[in-house]
């Protein structure tokens, strides 16, 4: 028997619903997808919790209505400057005489590093789990091997208990369930970095329109995640106090002109405005577009390679800089990041097998987040939290009530 | 990174502590469909689930109220007892001879319905009640009809033939009957016309005045055996309350004639022994006639 599960990301410019159905083999298929525009947000966190709700609520029910089927809980994504990771670790000496190592012992190290609690005001939204190390020896799953003393550490991202609220009650309220939060850049990464690539180190840059994401593999594990306050509408701002133009008409300008970097070819064309050369319509030249473009492109890419520091090493990111997020569309984006970066960086892809409509830079989070959803996060030795299969549960499913 | 206050604790703090319980009120028109299309559902399959109860209620009742068990079972094993309950003269080995053997006949192979059409059927048989108890066991619950009057017609062989009257009028030649109980009833005596043979020419018709004047031989064998056992034919003339003429007469051994009207005769009858226990009554050994039918009065001849 198949299973339906949803996805829902309340980015700052739109709102994304996301009906995927699970195969009995475990294949994804997506049935139903619905964006809508959300003017609830500022920076990754509601603002105004009836608008971004009225937006979420609409984008859900459309998808619903696309897959023919109701959704009773969903995975959402989480994002917005509140949003602060730190390394936690945790370590217990291996309890059997033999020191052969139980998943008890893994347990107990994972109680060890999550028992440090955020301050007060703040909860953990994700715990991203990193190598285990088994006497200071990497291995991918100790149980049954002989140690003494074993590692585990968790990347825990841990955020705002107001804004983590409010997304909640934005779900609660459509009378759904959250069967989880996932960081949107996490979310992302999964859908646009395979394993080979994390493998290998890799720094994805999710460019959206309130907030920019960003995560940073070394080895396979996440290393790094972070949230830098600044995305598109920054740049749409930047147009429309530079060019003295309403933010709609800059936006315009931004998609149907913009440019990372100005370019010479530029140097002589100008634009409409409005498009329409009626009264109040004026054109401005394409180079002075790109070059208030560029400053806060770079401004942007400057800091998250403040931000990143020592990490952003070319030995541990062989495979490279991704960008992704509708802001990841802009033409000469990957270069100007390459210059400020100093790493070789490129606009990511899909896999194959994914429909060229969703296969698109501003889904690879909802796209991601079920992907992330599906995959089992827990130690090894542990079960993936089990399905409700009691009669009462299955019925209430089948009556899409539970 | 910002500065932390940290603190430790046994467990991390999660999200999840932070997911609203509940949210009633819908923050938007999407939400409130939501919330009715949840609210329809649940009302369906509560619809659902009190027509299933229901059902399952009705059926249990249907199969305590059927006369029929609903053969769940196969053909089960032969009968080995039968229970027969009657409340008349008529016994198991009646019942034996009706119905005939029984042997190699399993519960499930016998139609009760049938057998029940069939006893209810026999003229002195008013009725049945014939149910399975498994395994094996048939039980047959009866009322018969019980004889009032006994009515003696000349038979064709120039013999005669007693007929038994039933409260309802109903006429049937009994059987099992001790002729010591017959011999306390009364005979009846009517006009030939009033004898109509029935459709298949194998009995007679309902006689219509009996319902009249069974509540008067009732109450007379009930409270006042010793007057009933001393009558011996019973008449009647249009036994009907709203004709003035109607009647009841009864022969006794002391009182030749008695006659009822055919109403409230329970005064009648304490009149009648009232009046018999007068010294002029009591010492006469035979009475010519006494006239309860005139309401308050009573008209004796001795």
């Amino acid at each position: 028997m198949s299973k339906i599960i949803g996805a829902v990301e309340i980015g700052t410019s739109q709102a994304k619903a996301l009906v995927g159905e699970v195969g009995e083999d475990g294949s994804l298929n997506v049935v139903g997808m619905a964006s809508r525009p959300n003017e609830g947000m500022r920076k990754g966190e509601i603002v105004d919790f009836r608008k971004a709700a009225a937006a979420v609520h609409a984008a859900l029910e459309e998808a619903e209505k696309m897959s023919g089927t109701t959704v009773d809980s969903v995975y959402l994504a989480q994002t917005g400057a509140h949003l602060d990771g730190q390394m936690l670790r945790g370590s217990a000496f291996v309890a059997s005489s033999d020191n052969r190592v139980a998943v008890d012992d893994l347990q107990r190290a994972e109680s060890e590093a999550k028992r440090r609690q955020p301050e007060t005001g703040r909860s953990y939204v994700h715990h991203v789990r990193t190598p285990i190390v088994l006497d200071e020896k990497v291995v991918e799953d100790p149980v049954g091997l002989i140690g003494k003393k074993i590692d585990v550490g968790y990347w825990s991202i841990d955020g705002d208990d107001q804004a983590i609220r409010s997304a909640l009650h934005v779900i609660s309220n459509y009378s759904l369930e959250v069967d989880d939060l996932i960081l949107s850049s996490i979310a992302s990464a999964t859908m646009v970095a395979g394993p080979d690539l994390r493998r290998a180190g890799s720094l994805v840059i999710d460019l959206g329109a309130g907030v920019t994401d960003l995560v940073l593999y070394h080895q396979g594990y996440v290393a790094y995640t972070g949230v830098i306050p600044v995305g598109g509408d920054h740049v749409t701002g930047d147009l429309s106090m530079g060019l003295r133009i309403l933010e709609p008409y800059a936006e315009k300008l931004k998609i149907e002109h913009g440019k990372a970097s100005p370019d010479p070819s530029d140097d002589e064309e100008d634009v409409w405005i409005i498009g329409n050369k009626t009264i109040g319509d004026r054109s401005v030249s394409r180079k002075a577009i790109s070059d208030v473009i560029h400053v806060r492109v770079v401004e942007l890419f400057e800091i998250i390679r403040k931000e990143l520091g020592s990490l952003l090493d070319a030995n541990e990111l062989k495979g490279g800089i991704l960008l992704t997020g509708g802001g990841s569309q802009m033409p000469g984006i990957e270069q100007v990041a390459g210059k400020v970066l100093g790493l070789p960086v490129r606009k990511a892809g899909f896999p194959p097998g994914i429909e060229p409509e969703l296969a698109q830079p501003e889904n690879a989070t909802v796209l991601g987040l079920l992907h992330y959803g599906l995959q089992d996060h827990s130690l090894p030795g542990q079960k993936k939290d089990q399905e409700q299969t009691g009669f009462l549960e299955k019925l209430a499913h089948t009556f899409g009530i539970g | 990174m910002r500065k932390k206050t940290k603190k430790e604790s046994s467990q991390g703090s999660g999200w999840k502590n932070l997911a609203p319980r509940s949210s009633r009120k819908p923050a938007s028109a999407a939400a409130f469909r939501k919330q009715l299309q949840t609210a329809g559902k649940l009302g369906l399959l509560s619809l659902c689930l009190a027509t299933l109860v229901a059902g399952l209620w009705w059926f249990d009742k249907k199969i305590d109220s059927s006369v029929d068990p609903i053969e769940f079972t196969g053909l089960g094993a032969p009968v080995n007892e039968v229970i027969f309950q009657t409340d008349g003269v008529l016994s198991k080995r009646w019942f034996g001879n009706w119905f005939g053997p029984m042997r190699s006949r399993s519960l499930m192979q016998l139609d009760i319905m049938s057998i029940r059409n069939e006893l209810e059927a026999e003229q002195q048989v008013k009725e049945v009640t014939v149910r399975r108890e498994f395994p094996s066991t048939l039980v047959v619950e009866m009322k018969e009809k019980q004889p009032i009057l006994v009515l003696r017609l000349r038979a064709k062989d120039n013999g005669v033939q007693d007929w038994m009257v039933a409260g309802d009028g109903s006429l049937y030649q009994g059987v099992g009957y001790p002729s010591s109980s017959l011999s306390l009833l009364p005979s009846l005596a009517i006009h030939p016309s009033l004898l109509r043979l029935n459709s298949d020419g194998e009995g007679y018709c309902k006689l219509e005045g009996i319902p009249r004047i069974a509540p008067l031989l009732n109450l007379a064998r009930k409270d006042y055996p010793e007057l009933y056992r001393d009558w011996r034919v019973v008449s009647y003339e249009r036994p009907d309350q709203s004709d003035p003429g109607a009647h009841v007469l009864v022969r006794s051994g002391k009182v030749r004639s008695i006659r009822f009207a055919p109403r409230d005769y329970g005064a009648q009858m304490q009149r009648l022994k009232y009046l018999l226990r007068q010294p002029d009554f009591r010492m006469k050994s035979s009475i010519e006639s006494v006239d309860l039918s005139h309401d308050r009065s009573v008209y004796a001849k001795i």
